[in-house]
């Protein structure tokens, strides 16, 4: 099945163990992806500063997909994930603003049209790959191992758009987790946010709701930490210390991609997942 | 004191009342009852005193050229919590967006990261460029080293379409 995908900024600029562990593991649960070409950002940090510019950069990249010949797009940012969803359902439902964008793509040669279906890993994975063909592929379950699952937050909300899960009570990346062979933790601290927006204005906040989950989820006792975001890897991974610091308390939790876990899962080496490049991982506690 | 009491000296402005409202769609900030739903979940509450309800309070009373020179606006963790709460179509996530690009259309003192950002997508077509990062045990390695293919970004006609659309 051929899935083209948008990487967006902060994956193909910083955060390369998503996308190293994304393209190992797809091609083993028969997932061909096709990498847009002439792509943008996806509007994220444009918005604040002129919705309608955001808006267009959204379109465009949703524009490209239309050019590939498959009208399944994934989208593993949850930042961009929005952005894109939310651009695709304006366009969709008002007219006004479908002239606008068709006038300013066509000045790039491009055209948007509403056959193209957003994906994330997490729905991709769970609805459209099925939990059960997952299971059947793994070699190595991740047995005896309990682990925190983070959604994040905009591939969630809001729900009057099409989302990846349920807004208050996601459970699919629980279940690809359990699909693994590992438990995963219901805690109260499940849909807090992990701050990375306010990066832009209010750093020390961002590190203050980082530190704070991740100290509460220390204290449950849980072997590792799940995401599947850029931003929300990079605040509980690569600033995992810095969030500690912040709260005044001592932080030690291995934070993973999910794509990670599963190509472990699938008896993947742990470099080609780009596992060396997660500052928080702590070998000693792993067997895999 | 009630926030409409510490607003008293302060004019209704229902032009850019109008402005604002013109901007959202589907979102209706007078539909709001102020049962602070939004508040009570919003995640810049307790560290940053941020009262979606209020905001969307000072939006209906015309108090805008208050908000649009406030640093309250860029407390926003863009968590989308409010706008999925809401009980009517209020959405103070929408609302505060707009007031942002408002104050960036006037002039007022705007975080610095932002303006960061579109200058490196008008550069390069990203918000940041390529970057070289260390492993664990402080190797220095690159798309390159760990066989990444090469990132390009937009053709050459992009920048100056964005430029158009930024310009209004």
């Amino acid at each position: 099945m051929k899935v083209a995908v948008y990487w967006g900024c902060k994956i193909p600029t910083a955060q390369y163990a998503y996308e190293m562990s994304l393209r190992q593991v797809l091609p083993h649960l028969d997932i061909e992806l096709i990498d847009l070409k002439n792509t943008s950002c996806c509007g994220g940090p444009v918005r604040s500063v002129n919705t309608t510019a955001a808006l267009f950069l959204s379109a465009r990249n949703l524009a490209l997909s239309n050019q590939t010949g498959t009208e399944d797009l994934l989208v593993p940012c949850n930042e961009c994930h929005f952005m894109l969803s939310e651009a695709k359902h304006r366009i969709d439902n008002d007219a006004v603003m479908r002239e606008k964008m068709q006038e300013l793509l066509s000045k790039e040669d491009l055209a948007f049209s509403p056959r193209v279906r957003i994906w994330h890993v997490i729905d991709l994975l769970h609805d459209m790959v099925k939990v059960d063909s997952i299971k059947a592929k793994v070699k190595k379950p991740l047995s005896g191992l309990k682990f925190a699952v983070h959604p994040g937050c905009q591939i969630i909300r809001p729900s009057e758009i099409k989302r990846v899960d349920h807004s208050e009570k996601p459970r699919k990346l629980d279940i690809l987790v359990e699909a693994l062979g590992a438990e995963t933790l219901d805690y109260p601290e499940k849909l807090d946010c992990c701050g990375a927006a306010l990066l832009y204005s209010h750093e020390d906040a961002a590190l203050s709701l980082t530190g704070s989950k991740l100290k509460a989820l220390q204290d449950y006792d849980v072997d590792g930490f799940v995401d599947s975001c850029p931003y929300c890897h990079t605040l509980y991974d690569a600033r995992q210390k810095d969030s500690a610091a912040m709260i005044g308390g001592n932080i030690s939790l291995s934070v993973f991609y999910y794509t990670q876990l599963l190509g472990l899962a699938l008896k993947l080496g742990r470099e080609e997942l780009g596992l060396h490049l997660n500052q928080s991982f702590n070998p000693e506690k792993f067997k895999f | 004191m009630s926030l409409t009491d510490l607003m008293t000296m302060a004019k209704s402005d229902k032009k850019l009342q109008r402005k604002i409202l013109g901007q959202l769609w589907m979102v209706h900030p007078d539909e709001c009852y102020q049962c602070m739903r939004c508040t009570s979940g919003c995640t810049s509450l307790k560290l940053l005193e941020l009262k979606p309800h209020e905001i969307t309070l000072l939006v209906n009373s015309g108090f805008i050229e208050e908000l649009v020179s406030s640093d309250i606006i860029w407390t926003c963790a863009s968590c989308l919590k409010c706008k999925e709460r809401c009980p009517q179509k209020a959405s103070p996530y929408n609302t505060i967006m707009a007031l942002r690009n408002l104050a960036v259309e006037r002039e007022a003192q705007i975080p610095e990261a932002y303006m960061r950002a579109i200058s490196q997508i008008l550069e390069t077509g990203l918000m940041q460029q390529v970057q070289t990062v260390a492993s664990k045990d402080n190797q220095p390695l690159n798309r390159e080293t760990l066989g990444l293919p090469e990132m390009r970004g937009p053709d050459d006609k992009f920048q100056a379409v964005f430029i158009e659309v930024l310009g209004g």
